[in-house]
């Protein structure tokens, strides 16, 4: 397994400098937009034809494909060298089968590229079955076993599902695309409570405890490019509760999460200069969402604690906190666009806003815009059919404090404090 | 039937034994809050595209919500693992035999097309009912009352 990811790196690092996988990857991308097409054309027809219900009660088979275009400028968030890419490729299938009464089995498999936002190709983005312990008219108790969904942000469990989420690129420090296959979902159990009155509203109540497998790219992603040993994981365990009074436009919900990791540094060969050491993550969001007619709200606010024993020598220690929160808005202009407005604020410790210590304690290293990371964004949306959907978007981002590895910075590219960059999408899904 | 021609009626299988919903019930059941009826069958939910003329009326008039809100639920549901959206159909007619045909179906209809649909079956199944009211009840598909 680990071989398997070192080859891919070693294919990653060739691609960029063979013209002729260029060509194979632009070739690849004309075959996308090929295939939207296609499906878009393909479904229009078999609307005309009435024969679209072909999903049995028991058996659901649905899935997703998109294509676009981003460029970013002043940061590696995309690609090294600043030029337009099309690595914004997002395909998903998925099954759901009802086995009895109370079973059913579900997965997901996703492709995805995003450059340097997350490590490029195919993945079991869940897996589960789902055990339907209780139903009433009232009341649903759900337990899920397997690799399932980060489902206690606003958009974390449709950050993959590009129809489904607000923007192609979303905010950075709650859904960060470095951190993505570790904070996407995990192994293990979760459970669901919904309550639903005509008193109160509805009541949900997650739960979940699990783990989740960290390749040694992502290691090199989070932690530095330098780290030759391995992370891991030894747990997630998250709850979230939601709160949508009767019949009101509002919904409001809290999370908490805290999750514990190891680094083990490499054989004594492999020249690492980093030590064994533990991470603490601890995360905690309050959100609310309005929703109306042509207006919509939303906003998450959120501290994350962020512990290191060990790591750059033995002994050492270092406990920050990070605070932020963003501010979001939709106005439905038609029936068909809808416009976005957002703005993002982030500081990874809450005693150094400016990140002026940040620069001092590294002696120059690693400079103070790596302390924070704002982001103004506006969008627009049009839906050119119930399921064929293009987006476009501007992000004028302040900072590089979301910016891979998180740990030890790239302060080579990223050389300068304000960055911005624009994305185009295309998205069918059915 | 109703005198005002634009009316939006809720269907059923017949053998769904419930006659009336409340509103709140009916919004459970289409947000996949309620996922049975009460003799415990598995309620199979039918809609129309999001972006066709019944469903964007369906969603304000009958379950008070925007259909982009209903979009985000259940898109939520079928992309994430966690549950089992509606059914989506290409057209009024086909959503119709899906309910016809489905055990424990629920669905809307256009009460136009209703009437039709229940002078054609008149025609070929019970040529003698007065009414289409009466005919749905009887046998093609429940036309539930939706309490406030």
């Amino acid at each position: 397994m680990l071989s398997k990811f070192k080859t891919n790196a070693v294919v990653e690092i060739s691609n960029r400098v063979n013209n002729m996988d260029c060509f194979r990857r632009f070739f690849f991308r004309v075959v996308m937009i090929a295939v939207i097409f296609t499906g878009y054309f393909a479904g229009a027809t078999q609307a005309e034809e009435n024969e679209t219900y072909s999903n049995s009660q028991d058996f659901q088979l649905h899935g997703f494909i998109s294509q676009g275009l981003i460029d970013v400028n002043g940061s590696d968030f995309v690609n090294d060298d600043g030029d337009v890419s099309a690595e914004l490729t997002e395909i998903g299938l998925n099954a759901s089968y009802q086995l009895s009464d109370k079973f059913r089995i579900a997965g997901q498999v996703v492709y995805l590229d995003g450059g340097n936002r997350y490590s490029q190709g195919a993945r079991i983005d869940y897996a589960l079955i789902d055990w339907s312990a209780f139903t009433s008219e009232n009341w649903q108790a759900n337990v899920y076993f397997g690799r399932f969904k980060n489902n206690h942000w606003l958009y974390s469990s449709s950050r993959d599902i590009p129809f489904a989420r607000p923007s192609i690129i979303l905010p950075q420090s709650v859904y960060f695309d470095g951190f993505r296959d570790i904070a996407v979902g995990s192994d293990g159990i979760a459970t669901k409570v919904s309550y639903s009155t005509d008193d109160y509203g509805n009541f949900d109540w997650q739960l979940s405890y699990g783990k989740s497998p960290i390749s040694d790219e992502q290691t090199k992603n989070i932690l530095s490019e330098f780290a030759q040993g391995s992370a891991e994981q030894n747990h997630d365990a998250q709850t979230s509760l939601y709160w949508q009074p009767t019949f009101s436009p509002w919904r409001f919900g809290i999370s908490l999460l805290n999750a514990e990791f190891t680094y083990d540094q490499g054989d004594t060969g492999s020249g690492d200069m980093f030590y064994d050491s533990d991470f603490t993550f601890q995360y905690y969001t309050m959100n609310a969402l309005y929703e109306g007619e042509n207006w919509e709200f939303s906003g998450e606010i959120y501290q994350q604690r962020f512990i290191i024993d060990g790591f750059y020598y033995p002994g050492f220690q270092r406990d920050s906190i990070g605070q932020g929160f963003y501010l979001q808005s939709r106005y439905k202009l038609t029936q068909k666009v809808t416009l976005l407005a957002r703005y993002e604020d982030f500081y990874s410790d809450k005693d150094d806003k400016d990140g002026k210590k940040l620069e001092q304690a590294t002696g120059g290293a690693v400079p103070y815009y790596f302390g924070f990371h704002k982001d103004v964004t506006l969008g627009l949306n049009y839906d050119i059919t119930s399921n064929f959907s293009a987006r476009m978007e501007y992000h004028w981002v302040n900072g590089a404090g979301k910016l891979t590895p998180v740990v030890v910075p790239n302060t080579q590219i990223n050389d300068t404090e304000d960055w911005q960059m624009w994305a185009i999408q295309l998205m069918y899904w059915f | 039937m109703s005198s005002r021609v634009v009316a939006i009626e809720i269907v059923t299988h017949p053998q769904v034994t419930e006659s009336s919903l409340t509103k709140s019930q009916l919004r459970r059941i289409y947000t996949m809050r309620q996922l049975r009826w009460s003799d415990h069958s598995a309620i199979s939910v039918f809609v129309l595209p999001s972006q066709h003329e019944l469903h964007q009326r369906f969603a304000k008039e009958r379950l008070q919500m925007f259909p982009y809100q209903l979009n985000r639920i259940w898109h939520k549901l079928t992309y994430s693992g966690l549950g089992v959206a509606p059914t989506i159909v290409a057209s009024e007619k086909e959503l119709i035999q899906a309910v016809i045909k489905t055990p424990g179906a629920i669905g809307y209809i256009d009460d136009e097309t209703l009437i039709k649909q229940n002078e054609k079956t008149k025609r070929i199944e019970t040529p003698d009912r007065e009414t289409g009211q009466q005919v749905s009840s009887k046998g093609v598909v429940n036309v539930v009352k939706i309490q406030n």
